[in-house]
């Protein structure tokens, strides 16, 4: 159960997985330890099989955005397999692989890709991390993940077009509210992007932190309101999105700790067997720093 | 925290260093190892060991290595490319068809020699091509009981029986030889080319003999895996010179040599040969060969299986005109087949292209049907494919040809590549490319993906192939099925794994078998068996076995290396039938939605 707790970020997602991987990887196991193996590994891995899985996000895996065309996921899943394909990155690649190539199969198919994006779907509600990104009319990205990221308030937007002139790959005019709102991230050299936040006449282009991206579309997105019979029945949005993301991450901040501490007890209860498949792993992330020494020592004694 | 740490300068010391490790691990209470083999550091320096490529066919073999800039054939003393694939045992030393001098064609034929091993390896004689194999010039006899046929070439008048893998070794050494006179450095790692319908125990067949030679098999590739990627750098490289757009192209590639017939469906975009699909089966130039000869000489059926020497020297005569009447047959609309066969059989007849064709019918329409599959598979519309490409020998029969570019709706066919040398080379890349070597130029900026060209599953829900790992899926791949008990209170379950696309087990090939003993005494399908199979990029198969319930401290976990059978017959499972029954049974969990 410890898995879940690793944080998942974007940019350390493939490390993370490798970790992750570790956990269910028979073979470093029993080459590892041949002596001690323990045959309680099967029903182990599968514990952690089922919540890596429930709590891997494919996109997140292949670097692409929720809507990206299956000739996007192609292209990103070869480049992908160019630098990790055991061919090429020798036998460490493997998980890593295996990984790529299902959630490459998942996502091809669009059965199959429908029935994951009704999933990820189902832990926006259930978690609230990450995943906002699948919420209709969202920003995509073009190229690779950046720790800022553009944001129009539409509260504030007057629809000038200004942005969408100068930065027309970027920013487009959202003809259901009038307003302008980012299309692609950095769909457009860093110059016009400039040019563009410079042109707003009210200043409503906003530089943001990538994490609160994602809160910040969700929240611009109007939202079905509770109704009283059928009085106040209708659509909402906040009227300040920024105090409104606020509000709602540190909600989220606070559900996330209890989720951590329910999990926490979860762990103070785990087996003998979960407690040395930990111990592995922590034993194979030090052999890593250890190779790191390694590798030096080569370099120093050749 | 005490650390170790070894240098091992030489491989040979490992396992001896593993010992003392061992006696130690006793003593200390920590410790850890660090074992940097230095061939490995060495594959990524400049000095890397550059895998060859080898492709062994039925009738030809040819061998390839990248020699820094590009991919280079190897050529044997008499400045040959394609060297013949045969064995011959005519002297107290056996020669290949590297190296050996042959005085006359027929002498290959006259019984000494030992040829087609690439049809014969790893089969029982109860096998069809077994069977066919009986009309060699060489002894090839069966008793129809599941296991490996009777070989032997005729030696000063007597049979010396052989095996196809000891054959296979000693051509190998031969070419193994040839290659590190010419590269002046001692050569043991390969990537081999084979067959799409080879089942995995045909590989260990292979690997047994490439062991016997000393080589080290770095990859088996599906020969139109090989011609995908040789098609991958070719299409990079036209990117390259015009600067163009890298876009994706589907190439079908259909290979027929005198053995097998393969195809592959490949998507290609930016030099990653992604297949999509494959299939085949063992049909090819053989078969048209012995329809040919069947229809020259007919009523011949029992000339053919005495195997006296007269008829043998008969034999090999009628082979060598019927070849050649064959070869003729591509630009010739018609040939005249005269040929004095001695012990009063003549042949004088004119064969029309027309007359071929309809005697091959079968094989014709085998390969239309691979085709069809194939692209099936694929799941690549036929409007996408950009090339279509044929190789092997079989590909300048003009109905071959006919017949693949109308299932692809094709005026034209793919023009640059060399349909003889397609194979060896894309083995030699992909020999490049998995030893580590980079190109400055970019030439060897490639990958393949490959897939499962059979289904591997298990015995379950009574004589039911359950497959896990399904036909055509990206490797490495590895996927999971839980099953369940038959009996209540069952604590052994009997784990055979098959390989074959026959919905009963009897329709594949047997892999192996092993068995899970410790499961907890329960009724029926209450315990889980988790059954996880699991294939990596040198299509090495995995299977583990373990038993899920909650509440067991220590529950049966098992881990083989398959294939565990050594015979490649079905033997075994008989007895193990007759012995238990269905007492070991295991049945599919239906999966909670």
């Amino acid at each position: 159960m410890s898995v879940s707790l690793l944080p998942i970020d974007h940019l350390s997602m493939p490390k993370a997985f490798q970790i992750h991987a570790s956990y269910f990887n028979p073979y470093r196991t029993i080459s590892r330890c041949r002596l001690k193996c323990s045959p309680v590994r099967c029903c182990d891995r599968r514990r952690e099989g089922i919540s890596v899985r429930t709590k891997k996000n494919y996109y997140e895996l292949l670097g692409v955005s929720v809507d990206s065309s299956s000739q996007k996921i192609k292209e990103a899943y070869r480049n992908l397999l160019k630098k990790h394909h055991p061919d090429i990155a020798g036998h460490k690649g493997h998980e890593y692989t295996l990984l790529l190539n299902e959630a490459y199969n998942v996502l091809m198919a669009e059965d199959l890709r429908t029935k994951y994006d009704d999933s990820i779907g189902h832990m926006t509600v259930q978690f609230g991390t990450n995943n906002y990104v699948n919420v209709k009319g969202s920003s995509s990205w073009k190229g690779p993940l950046r720790p800022q990221a553009l944001f129009v308030d539409e509260n504030a937007c007057i629809g000038c077009r200004e942005c969408v002139h100068h930065a027309s790959n970027t920013f487009i005019l959202d003809k259901s509210t009038g307003c302008a709102r980012v299309r692609t991230q950095y769909g457009d050299d860093e110059h016009k992007i400039e040019v563009s936040v410079e042109s707003c006449p009210v200043n409503c282009i906003y530089w943001v932190d990538r994490e609160e991206l994602a809160l910040l579309e969700f929240l611009t997105q109007p939202q079905p309101k509770q109704g009283y019979g059928v009085y106040g029945q209708g659509w909402e949005k906040p009227a300040n999105v920024f105090m409104a993301a606020k509000t709602l991450s540190k909600q989220l901040r606070q559900q996330a700790e209890n989720n951590h501490n329910s999990v926490r007890t979860a762990v103070e209860e785990e087996t003998p067997a979960q407690a040395e498949a930990r111990a592995n792993a922590s034993l194979k992330i030090k052999m890593e720093s250890f190779s790191k020494i390694w590798d030096s020592l080569n370099e120093i004694f050749g | 925290m005490i650390v170790y740490l070894f240098r091992v300068f030489d491989k040979q010391q490992l396992p001896y260093f593993f010992v003392k490790i061992q006696e130690w691990m006793n003593h200390n209470t920590l410790w850890l190892l660090i074992v940097k083999p230095l061939g490995r550091r060495k594959s990524s320096s400049a000095f890397a060991e550059i895998a060859i490529g080898i492709d062994i066919g039925t009738s030809q073999c040819s061998i390839a290595v990248w020699n820094g800039s590009q991919v280079e054939l190897l050529k044997n003393t008499r400045n040959q490319k394609l060297m013949r694939s045969y064995v011959t045992f005519k002297d107290e030393v056996p020669s290949g068809g590297v190296s050996n001098q042959i005085s006359h064609e027929c002498e290959i034929f006259s019984g000494v020699a030992i040829f087609n091993m690439k049809r014969l390896i790893g089969r029982v004689d109860t096998d069809p091509v077994v069977h066919a194999s009986k009309k060699l010039p060489f002894l090839v006899q069966t008793l129809d009981i599941g296991v490996r046929p009777f070989i032997a070439a005729l030696v000063n008048n007597a049979w010396r029986s052989t095996t196809p893998e000891e054959v296979l070794a000693i051509f190998l050494v031969e070419l193994r030889v040839m290659a590190e006179l010419q590269l002046k450095k001692p050569i043991r790692n390969v990537v081999l080319t084979i067959p799409v319908s080879f089942s995995r125990f045909q590989l260990t067949r292979i690997e047994r003999a490439c062991a016997m030679a000393g080589l080290h098999i770095l990859r088996l590739m599906p020969e139109p895996t090989a011609v995908a990627l040789l098609y991958a750098q070719q299409q990079q490289q036209t990117v390259h010179e015009n600067m163009g757009s890298g876009s994706e192209k589907n190439a079908l590639i259909f290979n027929m040599g005198a053995g097998y017939c393969d195809v592959a469906v490949t998507a290609t975009a930016g030099g990653v040969s992604q297949i999509k699909a494959l299939a085949g089966a063992a049909i090819g130039g053989e078969d048209i060969l012995q329809n040919m000869m069947q229809y020259l000489l007919p009523n011949s059926e029992g000339l053919f299986l005495n195997h006296r020497i007269n008829e043998i020297k008969l034999l090999g005569l009628l082979r060598v005109a019927t070849e050649d009447a064959i070869h003729r047959l591509s630009s010739q609309s018609s040939v005249q087949v005269d040929v004095d066969l001695g012990n009063g059989f003549k042949i004088y007849k004119v064969v029309t292209r027309e007359e071929f064709e309809q005697v091959n019918l079968e094989v014709f329409e085998k390969c239309e049907s691979l085709v069809t599959q194939c692209l099936r598979d694929s799941k690549v519309d036929i409007e996408d494919l950009t090339d279509v490409i044929l190789v092997g020998g079989c590909s300048y029969i003009p109905k071959i040809r006919n017949v693949v570019m109308a299932v692809c709706k094709r005026e034209e066919l793919y023009k640059e590549i060399n349909p003889l040398e397609a194979a060896v080379c894309g083995a030699a890349l992909e020999g490049a490319v998995a030893s580590g070597i980079t190109d400055p130029f970019g030439s060897l900026d490639l990958l393949t993906i490959q897939v499962t060209p059979l289904g591997i599953g298990i015995r379950a829900d009574g004589n039911s192939f359950v497959p896990i790992i399904p036909r055509n899926t990206t490797i490495p791949s590895r996927k999971e099925l839980l099953f369940t008990t038959t009996h209540d209170n069952q604590t052994q379950a009997l784990i055979l794994v098959y390989e074959g696309e026959g919905t009963k087990v009897e329709e594949n090939h047997l892999l192996g078998y092993f068995k899970i003993v410790g499961i907890p005494a329960a009724p029926k399908g209450i315990p889980e068996i988790n059954v996880c199979m699991d294939i990596d990029a040198s299509n090495v198969l995995r299977v583990f076995a373990g038993v899920v319930m909650p509440g067991t401290d220590q529950p049966p976990f098992m881990e083989v290396r398959m294939p565990t059978i050594d015979d490649g017959h079905g033997w075994c499972v008989e007895a193990l039938n007759r012995t238990y029954g269905s007492t070991l049974d295991l049945v599919t969990v239906q999966k909670k939605m």
